[in-house]
């Protein structure tokens, strides 16, 4: 197991480096940082943008600049990922892209994990209940909501959702749902029932838009898992040794039936991400969408690479999770 | 005097204690978007404690549904009517909790394929243990040592380290000696073992045999052995119940049935049986057409409309299983009965009297007089193909002269690659499949390559056909070496050279008409575009096929008419040499016999030269002319057809002989027997020495130390022992087996 750990680590190193590579490469080769200075009314003199370039670092080659935005060696110490800094930004000197991604990292964190758990959580019961009752009224209900959940686009149902709680809100007559802004700042220090509320109240809608369409595939996969493991033998076996059926259904058939669903859930991470970016910008969020919006309207190049890289990393170590557990939960792969 | 058997007051009045099982009236049937589908009908049987009862019948006859409805391990949907009693206690329409109770306590089963029959995500002690605590209020170590000395009685090699392991470390054999040890568990009353070595290989199966034997004399359970090989049933059980279309359409003791059957069926069936205790000159008797459709099963007699007996009566009225006259009567255990008007008929008739041996694709047909029809246009169609060719001069030729040597192979050594699975894909090793194979294969033989599964059989065919790249030695065809001819050179030879797989379902691609798949070679090599339509119906027509369903898709086709036209395409290049590649081990033996008898009259018409690979050794005596044994990479031993099975020297062929279960109970029962232990070694470690000394009987009981030392250290050669039999055994003496 160890072993496989570690070859497991090491293994997630060089993709690492190549997305890092890949991330680089393609932001600095689209889009010129200074076009909007360029085109400011009036023109800027050449000692400006000179000075904008040099403290962008525009001055230095392709590879040499993709050097210094990893290890920050010659550069001003602004720079260097390795040193914990993302680099200069194009909306002025002193905006920090490190602690504008941190601040925000939480937030979206919350966000992502919270959808997650509760897409997870659904997609196993809704899956296991519609393959214990395939055919049934039951089943095509589920069924029927899972599709119409994959066919939701994102940012439209966001906006349902939102015009939908403001209506509700006025129906009960007291604001049960907050629509706009993620409410972080608003309950800090006030008791712990008051923060809950507070946190309910920004994060549910937000949470059900985003968790939709991952609950609604999941599901899917889960119902096939789970009958295909349903009709196995060794779940015939477990039953011909006297067990009775929920004792058959949770050890023998959920147990195996769960382990191919964390590959499918390791990869579905990059999908709930590109969600939260829609997600926040209808809900209003400062989030990591909100500062991908952002460094993208700015031409910010830092700014960009630092949240690909930082969703890249998630994503890798989402599918390096996924491969741990892999192992744990099945005994073929651990003695590879 | 005919008395009925299916009379409840008579199954009432027989004997009454010591029944275990008694299963009565029992009917499932399952629905579907055409209707229902009766999968099994009114089937009724008693099983004395102790006693061993077999169910035979072909695939689809119903015979895994009748015991999985006893079991309550049937899907939801399916409608299950009649009664199994288990000791008295009435156990269909149990619900949950009743019937957790009887299962694995009083009644046990072991399903066929012991690869999926265990959970890959816990060891075999929880699994074991799982089925103790599920009925005894004992603790976990208890239970723990229960399963230790379970597997201790099925015969697993040291048994404490098993208990650890998961399933995937262990080969199927242990597995299914491990769900053996699941089903003894709890001394069951009645343990049913569906198809419980169908799956295993022939020296295997003997051990699994062996481990369910000691689990009867262990627990005194009855036993119920599903299956569709004779042979088992034969040696295994004490009465058989045949069963054909979801009904029992003859039921008596292994003698009666098998010397004495009065059932057409039954008869057919033994008579479509290659035998490894029968004359190779025996024709086999396929039975006509194919089992009914449950969807529409016909008026009378489930078996009329295959049956060559059948008049107006069977068409009309479905016999009853009545007990035959004179034969031992009701109350005896041995109560013989079948299902057929015109029983008293069958007194000493022998399938040849009853059955034709017939080449012809009888699948489609639909009566006897149909049947001939077709064998006088194929027989015309043949003439008429063999003209074309000029065979026939070439044949009188051939016949005279001395036979060619058409397919050398010297020294084959093939190696595949391990592979470590990080990154870099380092070769960890290597998987010495094929050791030094040297065989020929001359004009108008069949060279059979037999062995267990990993024994290199396939590796070998297809590098005889140079299909994949040898690691050393040399094939060569007519002279010409090929492993070192470029694709475009080795392309004219292929129409010489051609190969029928095994699976005919996975073969022929699904989206291509039977016209275009037998004209794709053609097409290839260019050849005969002008008139490839004319020829294609020619092929169909020699394969015993109706030439108008060219037109229609494999699906259409059952798996014996399928493997009919992977032979087809096989012919369309008139090659001189098949590749036949386990052509009939996934097919039923009534549609088997047929595939085989068509498979000798190509031989004997086109002169063919067949290398037939195959794990069947009765239908490698049936069909060879010569036999070459593999194990690990190596042959172990060849000679000629009535050589080896007559005096078989090498004791890896003595065990694979010993092994092969005889359809016919008193010499089943009596014959002498040579068994292996253990499982075949890996081909990547392969022992020192000789190969089988890891598994020898020889090895293990009677060689001395001295001589023991010998076969670990040094190979055995291939030797000659006089008149061409080689063997590689450093202390082989020939021994009559059969």
């Amino acid at each position: 197991m160890l072993v496989y750990t570690m070859r497991r680590i090491l293994g997630a190193l060089p993709v690492l480096v190549l997305a890092s590579i890949l991330t680089f490469v393609m932001i600095d080769v689209t889009g010129d940082p200074l076009a909007d200075i360029r085109m400011a009314q009036p023109p800027p003199t050449e000692e400006v943008l000179q000075q904008a370039e040099e403290r962008l670092y525009l001055d230095r080659s392709m590879p040499e600049r993709y050097w210094l935005w990893v290890t920050g060696i010659g550069g001003n110490g602004d720079i260097g990922l390795l040193q914990g800094e993302f680099g200069p930004s194009t909306q002025g000197p002193h905006y920090d892209i490190g602690a504008a991604i941190a601040e925000r990292l939480w937030t979206t964190l919350r966000l992502v994990g919270a959808a997650m758990i509760f897409a997870l959580g659904l997609a196993i019961i809704t899956g296991v209940v519609s393959a214990l009752r395939q055919y049934s009224k039951l089943d095509y209900t589920l069924t029927f909501v899972g599709f119409l959940a994959l066919a939701l686009p994102t940012f439209w149902f966001a906006g349902i959702m939102q015009a939908a709680g403001v209506k509700f809100n006025q129906l009960v007559g007291d604001q049960v749902f907050a629509t706009i802004g993620d409410g972080r700042f608003r309950a800090e220090g006030a008791p712990l029932w008051d923060q809950f509320l507070n946190a309910f109240a920004h994060m549910a809608l937000p949470t059900i838009v985003l968790m939709l369409i991952s609950f609604a595939s999941w599901s899917r996969y889960q119902r096939t898992s789970m009958l295909e493991v349903m009709n196995s033998d060794y779940v015939r076996l477990a039953r011909a040794k006297g067990l009775r059926n929920h004792t058959v259904i949770r050890r023998h058939a959920l147990r195996t039936a769960l382990i191919p669903l964390t590959t499918v859930v390791a990869i579905g991470v990059a999908g709930v991400i590109d969600g939260a970016i829609l997600t926040e910008v209808v809900f209003q969020w400062r989030g990591l969408g909100d500062f991908f919006i952002t460094a993208v309207d700015n031409n910010d190049s830092f700014a960009l690479m630092g949240w690909l890289l930082l969703s890249g990393t998630i994503v890798i170590l989402a599918n390096l999770v996924a491969d741990l557990l892999y192992a744990v939960l099945d005994p073929r792969i651990r003695y590879e | 005097m005919t008395t009925e058997y299916e009379n409840k007051e008579h199954t009432a009045v027989a004997d009454t204690d010591d029944v275990v099982l008694e299963v009565s009236d029992l009917s499932v049937t399952f629905p579907s978007d055409d209707g229902p589908l009766p999968a099994v009908r009114q089937v009724s049987y008693k099983v004395r404690r102790g006693e061993a009862l077999g169910i035979v019948g072909e695939s689809g006859s119903g015979k895994s549904v009748t015991s999985m409805a006893i079991m309550g391990l049937l899907p939801r949907n399916a409608r299950v009517e009649g009664s199994a009693r288990l000791l008295g206690q009435e156990i269909i329409g149990l619900n949950d909790k009743q019937i957790s109770e009887v299962r694995g306590q009083r009644i046990a089963m072991i399903f066929q394929d012991p690869l999926t029959s265990l959970n890959p995500v816990y060891t075999i002690g929880y699994q074991i243990a799982e089925a103790v605590l599920a009925h005894r209020k004992v603790g976990k170590k208890v239970a723990m040592a229960r399963a230790l000395e379970l597997l201790e009685i099925v015969g697993i090699p040291s048994p404490e380290q098993r208990l650890r392991q998961y399933p995937h470390e262990l080969s199927g054999g242990m597995r299914q000696r491990v769900v053996i040890a699941i089903a003894m568990a709890n001394d069951p009353d009645v343990i049913i073992a569906d198809e419980p070595t169908t799956a295993l290989d022939v020296t295997v199966q003997a051990q699994v045999l062996d481990a369910l034997q000691r689990a009867r004399e262990e627990t005194g359970a009855a036993l119920v052995l599903i299956t569709h090989d004779l042979g088992v049933v034969a040696g295994q059980v004490d009465r058989v119940g045949v069963m054909y279309a979801g009904r029992i359409v003859e039921m008596g003791s292994v003698e009666e049935v098998f010397y004495r059957p009065r059932m057409p069926y039954a008869l057919g069936l033994l008579g479509s049986l290659p035998r490894l205790d029968g004359d190779r000159g025996d024709r086999l008797t396929p039975i006509l057409g194919a089992p009914p459709s449950l969807r529409d099963l016909p008026g009378g007699c489930g078996f009329a409309p295959r049956c060559p007996m059948a008049r107006e009566r069977c068409h009309e009225e479905e016999p009853r299983l009545l007990l035959i006259e004179n034969g031992p009567q009701e109350g005896e255990a041995t109560a013989h009965t079948a299902a057929c008007h015109f029983s008293e008929e069958l007194v000493d008739a022998e399938a040849s009297d009853l059955f034709r041996s017939t080449s012809v694709d009888t699948e489609g047909l639909g009566s006897v007089a149909e049947m001939e029809a077709a064998e006088a246009h194929v027989a015309e169609a043949r003439e008429g193909y063999l003209g074309e060719l000029g065979a026939e001069a070439d044949r009188e030729v051939a016949a005279k002269a001395e036979p060619e040597v058409l397919l050398t192979a010297t020294d084959l050594v093939k190696h595949f690659p391990i592979r470590s699975k990080g990154l870099m894909r380092r070769r960890v090793g290597e998987v010495q499949a094929v050791s030094g194979i040297s065989l020929d294969l001359r004009e108008r033989e069949t060279l059979a390559l037999v062995g267990e599964s990993g024994c290199g059989k396939s590796t070998t065919a297809r590098l005889l056909l140079n299909l994949i790249k040898l690691t050393s030695g040399e094939v060569s065809y007519m002279g010409q070496p090929l492993q070192d001819l470029s694709d475009r050179r080795m392309r004219p030879l292929r129409k010489d050279l051609q190969l029928v797989f095994q699976d005919p379902f996975a073969s022929l691609d699904p989206r291509m008409t039977v016209s275009d798949i037998i004209a794709e070679p053609m097409r290839i090599h260019g050849s005969g575009h002008r008139d490839a339509r004319k020829r294609v119906s020619e092929l169909l027509e020699l394969v015993g096929l109706n030439p108008e369903h060219g037109s229609r898709y494999p699906h259409e086709f059952s798996g014996g008419q399928r493997q009919r036209i992977g032979v087809a395409r096989a012919l369309s290049l008139n090659p001189r040499v098949l590749v036949l590649d386990e052509p009939v081990s996934a097919l039923d033996v009534s549609i088997q016999a047929g595939v085989i008898n068509l498979l000798e009259d190509l031989q004997d018409e086109l002169g063919l030269s067949y290398l037939f690979v195959s794990h069947d050794l009765s239908v490698v005596k049936h069909i060879a002319d010569r036999v070459a044994v593999m194990y690990l990479g190596k042959m172990v031993e060849t000679a000629t057809t009535d050589q080896l099975f007559s005096a078989p020297a090498h004791p890896y062929t003595q065990a694979l002989i010993s092994a092969i279960p005889l359809p016919d109970p008193v010499k089943e029962r009596t014959r002498e027997r040579i068994t292996v232990t253990g499982d075949i070694p890996s081909p990547a470690n392969p022992p020192s020495g000789c190969r089988f000394r890891t598994r020898c009987p020889k090895f293990a009981n009677e060689l001395s130390d001295a001589e023991r030392a010998r076969c670990v250290e040094e190979p055995p050669e291939l030797k000659d022992r006089g008149t061409g039999h080689r063997d590689a055994c450093h202390y082989s003496k020939a021994i009559e087996l059969i």
